[in-house]
């Protein structure tokens, strides 16, 4: 998977109307890249499975 | 007679109901030590009373004060931040309204992070909240006056919340019990919002004991303490590793209370704390969207950068995290077998000093940060329960917690290993010096 660069980062927040002071996009990236990593279950989920079924599992 | 206030709940409560303190006794009990001990601790946001208490309840005539972000109708809950400075909730939290049925006291609103987005203890906007066993040192946070004013013996027990580890990092830098309840076991209406997917509401308190009183008034459930065989099971390998010599020696010296201890291999901490963050991230952003619109100025720094991030996470990406979340909870179930409760630290690493980890503490702030929440985050993505308890001291004199995470809804059984390990020991018992 490709990183999101600080430009990209400051275009994102543009779009949605959050202020970012100039150069901060750089300084983001780092942290929000890091939280992309690679989960071995990711090829074990099933099709099915949605963010509800977690209710479902906990109460079991 | 000791000072009323240094009871645990559970004694002053026999103590009421067997007439030997009047609940006056004990409210100016708390009183007094509040008054010395605010200058030092900066635990209270306000003294003033927001529930007088009732004659009759399981915590009639108890002393309790909260994290000022639960909602109490026509009163003021800052938040912890400018923005909502003076804020008059119109509403009572669930959680409140529980505790004042119970018939306990509620005297003041405690300090806390900005927005309960910070592990440390710090804020700009109120002042940071100060370890009472050395106020150099974090609270942590960020329910930090609930940690402090339980720590110091000011209340008899506090509401935190926690979302990536804001009752648990408390509890253990201030050296008192905490319990992270079970992702939706107690009503959060009327509790200031976070991150409505991992966001959990638990007490403070001097012992399991007490937060089992205190839970079972909040969850609305009978909690049984009694004896019975537990069975823990760790990663002492991992442990030895990774958390600090004087940590490891003080976590894992607690396996002999228990009636079995096995090894496990090690949860995914990193990995499960990483969709903890994505989901917390994304979730807090969307909360905040409008002021983070209009009023970002009004944000600390360092509050306005985590909001600043949330922003950036693509929703695919925040979805697939929450998705993945019923398969790891399966592996957590599995993993733990026929155990009551994991043990592991709550900080791996000794508590740094509240300048290491400010706007002053340098390039290794992030770093240190990281350390401090590298072992709760995890437990808030799975949404199990959690009880941190006192285990030592380090060479400093400042506690170590330990941490039993359970199944679903395990809390009881936590609390009854928190029992039988705190009827062994007596760190709990230990209180900072005036």
């Amino acid at each position: 998977m490709k990183n999101l660069t600080g430009e990209t980062i400051e275009t994102m927040l543009a779009a949605q109307g959050v202020p970012l002071a100039a150069g901060r996009g750089e300084r983001l990236a780092v942290g929000v890249n890091a939280l992309n990593v690679v989960d071995r279950l990711r090829e074990k989920l099933p099709f099915e499975t949605d963010p509800a079924t977690y209710l479902a599992v906990l109460k079991k | 007679m000791s000072e009323p206030a240094t009871l645990t709940l559970a004694e002053a409560r026999a103590r009421l109901q067997r007439r030997e303190l009047s609940p006056a006794e004990l409210l100016d009990s708390c009183r007094a030590r509040i008054e010395r001990w605010q200058k030092r601790t900066n635990a209270f946001i306000s003294t003033e009373m927001r529930f007088p208490g009732a004659d009759t309840g399981a915590l009639a005539g108890i002393p309790l004060a909260h994290k000022d972000m639960f909602y109490r109708a026509g009163k003021v809950s800052n938040c912890g931040s400018k923005i909502r400075k003076g804020w008059v909730a119109p509403q009572t939290a669930a959680v409140i309204e529980r505790l004042d049925a119970a018939g306990a006291l509620d005297i003041g609103a405690l300090n806390m992070a900005e927005f309960a987005y910070g592990p440390t203890g710090h804020n700009d906007h109120w002042g940071d909240c100060c370890n009472p066993w050395n106020p150099d040192y974090i609270t942590g946070g960020s329910s930090s006056g609930s940690g402090a004013a339980v720590a110091a013996r000011l209340v008899f027990g506090a509401l935190g919340s926690d979302t990536g580890g804001s009752v648990r990092l408390p509890a253990s830098a201030c050296g008192v019990t905490g319990l992270k309840t079970t992702w939706s076991r107690v009503p959060l209406g009327g509790a200031m919002p976070l991150s409505h997917s991992l966001d959990t509401i638990g007490p403070l308190a001097r012992s399991a004991e007490d937060c089992a009183l205190l839970f079972s008034t909040i969850a609305a459930t009978r909690v049984d303490l009694s004896p019975r065989p537990m069975k823990v099971v760790t990663s002492s390998g991992w442990i030895e590793r990774n958390a600090h010599a004087e940590v490891a020696t003080a976590v894992l010296g607690a396996r002999k209370v228990f009636t079995e201890a096995k090894e496990i291999e090690p949860p995914e901490f990193d990995l499960l704390s990483a969709h903890c963050l994505t989901v917390m991230q994304s979730e807090a952003s969307a909360q905040h969207a409008q002021w983070m619109r209009t009023r970002s100025q009004d944000y600390s720094s360092a509050v306005r950068v985590r909001l600043e991030a949330g922003f950036a996470i693509p929703a695919a990406q925040y979805l697939e995290v929450l998705r993945l979340r019923s398969i790891w909870l399966e592996q957590w179930k599995k993993a733990l077998g026929d155990a009551d409760a994991y043990l592991c630290p709550a900080i791996a690493v000794p508590i740094p000093t509240r300048e290491e980890t400010g706007v002053h503490g340098g390039p290794e702030t992030a770093r240190r940060l990281a350390d401090v929440t590298r072992l709760t985050r995890w437990v808030n993505y799975l949404g199990v329960p959690s009880l941190v308890l006192p285990c030592g001291f380090d060479s400093r004199g400042l506690p170590i917690g330990m941490q039993l995470v359970g199944r679903p809804f395990g809390e009881e059984a936590l609390l009854a290993a928190g029992h039988a390990y705190q009827r062994e020991t007596d760190w709990h018992a230990r209180m900072p010096k005036e």
